[in-house]
């Protein structure tokens, strides 16, 4: 027998009270503030590679602002009913919108799983959901920082033209966080797919691609033939992306802003609710396994 | 499957009074696992902060929240670093500060899963020492695995061998060596001379002048008194077979019989095919 | 051994690493099919509108869109993984190793590695631009034949240059893994004639990001629109960057400090 005996002694004496804990909204709000800072520090570590990813984005809605000036030119000053001025002004709104839609990608939960991060985050008491939600959100006060002298320069080249009412300014914001959850919460879905195969990435390009095309991130959603419109109502995409733009840019009238926001509401309520069934299931399929 | 990650494919199971796998929060927040070289801590801020994203997640009052990180910063040493990014930690201070992350939210079941695996042995025997007392100041109820004999026989009073389904074993650790561990090992050392020990018992081994005899346990007292009246014995130790040695044999055994009570099995079968 | 048979060797290799992961393949094939998709959307919306976008009709646009794929597919496979290799070497100092051998430095950390997969867009952009060429008004007869594959040629050369420039600068400041986020951003403005965009944005995307010269010009060549002026700067420019690329490639390599940077 080795020299070394137990160290684990005669019967421990009566544990002292368990930790008090607090109020469970009050969690909830600490866990946001904490992911914000974690955020924060973080990605300002990251700071060179996040520009540059935000200077590369602006390339698309840039080319495309080109391309649809010119049509409107040519067509003699406007097209689907926005003139260049407002084209302008669609498309660096357009940037703003596109980097509030920023959240945690199914490649993220494909990354997730390979690393083994999952079953630490399974054995604490809060979805994991809930903590990328404050992740991402946490920081967007900085890149929208960020994004204030990008929006300064096109700007000053491409003359946007647009006056919103104050109540248009106040939907705009608050659409801006129902894009965001809306954006999570399909994409956490679509991630949670990874529980199942390795490979999500066909899946996810799909779904990216039907975005592309229904939410009026390619192109004002009046460009766009009848039956695309109609698609496009009824499902989730263009409450993530073209509704919040048109709300800033598209004088709509009171009545269409509150219909929009019941509508990302609406869509909100679905997603966490798939969210909630699919997790249950993902949640059976997954086996830990230790080292 | 105690803590929840596994479904069960059959039978039941029940910790603290809760079945793991509905994985409540109740639940959840009285365990802890402790898992050797992987990191739940944020890799590019200090543990400090990961700390703090703990206590949200737990819900714990900020008080007894500071209270118990201090302590186990002092307990550890960890002063220095839980300031430090995760990333610039050494292995074994990563495990420390990983271990002090783990039991902040105070659980009362700790599942430790080769916790000490690829440390040094300095680094080792403080993460044992932190789990010990922290067992003692808050009752605790620790599951180790592990296969560092070092490990079982530091923390562990009671021990259970678990082979195929079937518990083998369930009792102190010292009864495990008493029960299996059907040999002792006798070392002799001569102050002169090397005679043939073989008539004592089995020599297993000769280096620089001390022999290894393995004798039975029942005999061992009898031989070692022999040795010392025959011959001019300079040193004598008697152990017990190294812990690990013990538990290959418990398996050895166990297998021996399941391969036994297979091979009766398919006796039976034939015979009875046969007739 | 000579450059050619360098590279030959190593598209074998590469090939034979690289068909092993015939996911890829497919997960390739599906985001050119979409990215071909919503190029050929965007060209049917804007057709809708307008009968030619700044003088270029639809099959000439369809024509662009090919070049730009087929290029797009050359770089992602040829191009990019060289890169980003000799980034991570110097990186993690195992640039080294290529120093040691004996072939010329640069040809071989310009050709070792290949993305086999990537070749798809290749095929997807010749297929376009079969189609393009069969509606086109105008014939392309064996002049502009020509002056296309030279123009791709330069222009292919050019953006070698670019791209090796870029990676280059990684022997003094270690950390630019991003510059490709930047770079596929930026490509994109290739999918349509440069020509349509305001006179600062043609400039840059000529002679700092020679996207015009890789794109545009062999667009124009097939399309009846290179002047003999354009080509000879092409070649004028080309030239002039695969010399100044080797110069400021031999001080990268100087300065290089090893692995124990």
């Amino acid at each position: 027998m080795s020299a070394e005996t137990s160290i684990a002694g005669p019967r421990p004496t009566p544990s002292p009270a368990p930790p008090r804990l607090v109020h469970p909204i009050r969690g909830l709000f600490d866990v946001y503030v904490v992911e914000a800072r974690i955020a924060i520090a973080q990605q300002i570590q990251y700071r060179a590679a996040n520009y540059l990813y935000m200077l590369g984005m602006v390339a698309e809605p840039v080319i495309y602002l080109v391309v649809w000036s010119t049509v409107a030119q040519q067509q003699g000053g406007s097209v689907g009913g926005y003139t260049v001025g407002q084209l302008a002004a669609y498309y660096i709104v357009w940037t703003l919108v596109r980097n509030i839609n920023i959240v945690f990608t199914p490649y993220g939960w494909e990354w997730r799983i390979r690393q083994g991060q999952l079953s630490a985050q399974l054995l604490r008491p809060l979805f994991p959901i809930v903590e990328d939600l404050g992740f991402f959100l946490g920081w967007k006060p900085v890149v929208i920082l960020l994004w204030l002298p990008i929006a300064a320069f096109l700007a000053l080249v491409f003359q946007p033209v647009l006056s919103p009412t104050p109540a248009a300014i106040g939907v705009f914001f608050l659409s801006l966080l129902g894009a965001y959850l809306i954006r999570s919460l399909n994409q956490t879905s679509v991630g949670l797919i990874t529980f199942w195969t390795t490979r999500v990435g066909p899946v996810f390009e799909l779904y990216i691609a039907a975005e592309l095309l229904l939410s009026g991130r390619l192109v004002p959603l009046s460009l766009m033939p009848d039956w695309v419109q109609r698609l496009a109502d009824v499902l989730p995409f263009r409450w993530t992306f073209g509704f919040p733009i048109e709300a800033l840019v598209g004088n709509l009238s009171n009545e269409q802003l509150l219909r929009g926001l019941g509508m990302q509401l609406f869509w909100i309520v679905v997603g966490a609710i798939v969210v909630r069934v699919v997790w249950r299931f993902a949640i059976r399929r997954y086996s830990a396994v230790s080292g | 499957m105690l803590s929840g990650l596994l479904y069960p494919t059959s039978g039941e199971i029940s910790v603290l009074g809760f079945e793991p796998s509905r994985r409540q929060s109740a639940y959840l927040r009285q365990i802890t696992m402790v898992m050797g070289n992987r990191n739940q801590l944020q890799w590019d801020l200090p543990a400090l902060d990961s700390y703090e994203l703990l206590r949200a997640i737990y819900r714990l009052h900020p008080e007894d929240f500071r209270k118990t990180r201090d302590e186990f910063i002092e307990l550890l040493d960890l002063g220095e670093l839980v300031r430090k990014p995760v990333r610039n930690l050494s292995l074994g201070e990563r495990m420390k500060v990983e271990t002090a992350a783990a039991l902040l939210h105070r659980p009362t079941v700790l599942f430790l899963d080769e916790p000490t695996i690829g440390l040094d042995v300095t680094m080792q025997k403080r993460i044992r020492s932190f789990v010990a007392e922290y067992n003692q100041r808050y009752g605790a109820t620790v599951l180790l695995t592990s296969h560092y004999m070092a490990d079982v026989q530091a923390l562990c009073k009671r021990v259970i061998v678990i082979h195929h389904g079937r518990i083998l074993f369930d009792g102190e650790l010292s009864a495990l060596a008493t029960r299996f561990g059907a040999e002792k090992t006798i070392g002799v050392t001569l102050k002169e001379g090397t005679p043939d020990l073989s008539a004592y018992g089995e020599v297993v081994g000769s280096e620089d002048g001390k022999v290894s005899l393995k004798v039975s346990r029942a005999d061992a007292p009898e031989v070692a008194t022999r040795l010392l009246r025959d011959l001019p014995v300079a040193d004598l130790t008697i152990e017990d077979p190294p812990i690990e040695d013990v538990i290959e044999s418990v398996f050895a055994d166990a297998s021996a019989a399941v391969a036994a009570e297979a091979a009766e099995a398919a006796e039976a079968t034939r015979a009875g095919a046969a007739r | 051994m000579g450059p050619f048979r360098l590279v030959r060797l190593f598209v074998r290799i590469g090939a034979l690493n690289e068909l092993q992961y015939r996911a890829n393949f497919w997960l390739q094939l599906l985001e050119s099919g979409i990215a071909l998709g919503t190029g050929i959307a965007v060209l049917t919306l804007v057709f809708s509108q307008t009968p030619a976008l700044n003088g270029w009709s639809q099959p000439e646009l369809l024509a662009v869109m090919g070049v730009h794929t087929l290029m797009g597919g050359l770089i992602g496979a040829v191009i990019q993984p060289n890169m980003e290799r000799l980034r991570t070497d110097i990186r993690e100092g195992t640039f080294d190793f290529v120093l040691t051998k004996p072939e010329d430095v640069q040809v071989l950390s310009s050709v070792r590695e290949i993305r086999i997969w990537r070749l798809v867009d290749v095929l997807v952009g010749a297929v376009v631009l079969g189609v393009a060429i069969s509606l086109l008004e105008t014939s392309v007869g064996p002049l502009e034949a020509v002056a296309f594959a030279v123009a791709l040629v330069l222009g292919g050369l050019m953006i070698y240059c670019f791209w090796l420039i870029l990676t280059t600068v990684a022997f003094w400041i270690v950390r630019i893994d991003e510059i490709h986020e930047l770079f596929e951003g930026v490509y994109q403005s290739g999918r349509w004639p440069v020509t349509l965009y305001p006179e600062w944005l043609r400039v840059s995307l000529t002679f700092l990001v020679p996207i015009a010269f890789a794109v545009t010009v062999p667009a124009q060549a097939l399309t009846s629109r290179l002047t003999p002026e354009t080509l000879a700067l092409a070649a004028v420019f080309a030239t002039a960057l695969m010399l100044g690329t080797r110069w400021f490639w031999r001080i990268g390599t100087r300065h290089y400090s090893g692995a124990s940077a």
